[in-house]
């Protein structure tokens, strides 16, 4: 749910990074805090175990000022992967404006890309979240790797909806802006209607 | 969709700037449950970054909250943590906001702020059920908004 001050001009907006886990999602998100100007990004939090495995969140606030006068934030959020996290998932996709879903291209984790995706939709039904009116982006992620499922394959599992998805490479950057991109453009026009 | 028109703002951080003074706290936060910072007290002393103690704050609200129905309590009403030299008190209002004081410990102490807040809740309660109404009698505050297509990349070096 976005929320909107009229007095001070600002606009939030709360996006999730859901996905399985080391399917590389805080790896996306520390990779926009990393490029974006400090005068656009406050503090990231990490909240992860001593193996940099997510433990309960990771949070990055983007400010984009001067939208015809408004600032409008994004407040990036990733769940924790792994299974035993399930109840941590859920509280964090309470309020969602919109979800990246990042997935692990590679074949041995396609049964842990269809498992999380069907968590997923089962927390967003007990939230009453329409996913069909739902900004949702997916991300075909670690393209870099040998085995890896063809996209048309990732595309026809996942992405049901028929949403914009991209391949990527995160940890080297690629596909990561795009997938930003888009789900922030899938928010704004989201919140014009 | 949640929004403050400017008078209600004022009203709100006027509220919780006379709620921090009372109460000699640090500041005084409203947050929603999904982390979002509503609101503060005027507190220019208070250096953190907000916002991300704003995203923190629901974060661990949620899960103690989860932790108490998890216990076969039906809800969580308010919590404690403390520093060593700071005492963080949070209180969940109408079941859907956070409200967070943080204070000095040799300045005040939570009794000193429970008490002070109490005096406050309903002040605080009414003001957020006005606000609720008027977004429930607007169709829609988004025509009101003109967020073009913003280029995000001048936000990347
Ligand atoms: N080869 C390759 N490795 C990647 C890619 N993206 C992420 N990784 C690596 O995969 C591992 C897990 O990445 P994370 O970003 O921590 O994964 P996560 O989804 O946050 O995992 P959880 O927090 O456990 O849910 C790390 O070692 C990353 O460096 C990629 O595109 N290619
Ligand atoms: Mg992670």
């Amino acid at each position: 749910m976005p929320f909107i001050n009229f007095a001070t001009k600002e606009i939030n907006c709360k996006i999730v990074y859901y996905g399985p886990g080391l399917s590389g999602k805080t790896t996306n998100i520390k990779w926009i805090y990393d490029h974006i100007k400090p005068e656009n990004k406050g503090e990231m939090i990490t909240l992860a175990t001593e193996t940099e495995r997510t433990l309960f969140f990771d949070f990055v606030p983007i400010e984009v000022s001067n939208v015809k006068g408004f600032k409008v934030r994004f407040h990036l959020y990733t769940t924790p992967g792994q299974i035993i996290y399930q109840a941590s998932r859920k509280l964090i996709l309470k309020g969602v404006d919109g979800v990246v879903f990042v997935a692990d291209s590679q074949e041995e984790r396609h049964d842990a890309n269809l498992d999380t995706l069907d968590d997923m939709v089962e927390n967003l039904k007990e939230y009453d979240i329409d996913i069909e009116e739902l900004p949702l982006v997916f991300q075909y992620n670690k393209r870099d790797l040998p085995n890896i499922l063809p996209v048309e394959v990732l595309r026809k599992d996942l992405n049901r909806w028929d949403r914009p998805d991209f391949e990527a490479v995160a940890t080297k950057g690629i596909g990561v802006l795009e997938t930003f991109k888009e789900i922030t453009r899938q928010v704004l026009k989201k919140l014009k209607k | 969709m949640l929004s403050l028109r400017p008078e209600e703002d004022e009203k709100l951080r006027k509220l919780l700037t006379e709620l921090n003074k009372e109460s000699k706290s640090k500041i005084v936060l409203l947050i929603d449950k999904s982390g979002q910072l509503i609101s503060r007290s005027e507190s220019p002393a208070f250096s953190s970054d907000d916002i991300t103690f704003a995203s923190l704050t629901a974060g661990n609200v949620a899960a103690s909250e989860a932790l108490s129905k998890l216990l076969g309590d039906k809800s969580l009403n308010h919590m404690f943590t403390e520093t060593e030299e700071e005492g963080i008190y949070m209180i969940l209002i109408e079941g859907k906001y956070i409200l967070v004081s943080i204070f000095d410990k040799n300045l005040s102490n939570l009794g000193i702020v429970r008490v002070k807040i109490k005096k406050y809740y309903k002040k605080l309660v009414e003001l957020l059920n006005q606000i609720e109404d008027r977004i429930k009698r607007e169709s829609s505050v988004t025509e009101q908004i003109d967020v073009e297509d913003i280029d995000l990349d001048t936000l990347f070096e």
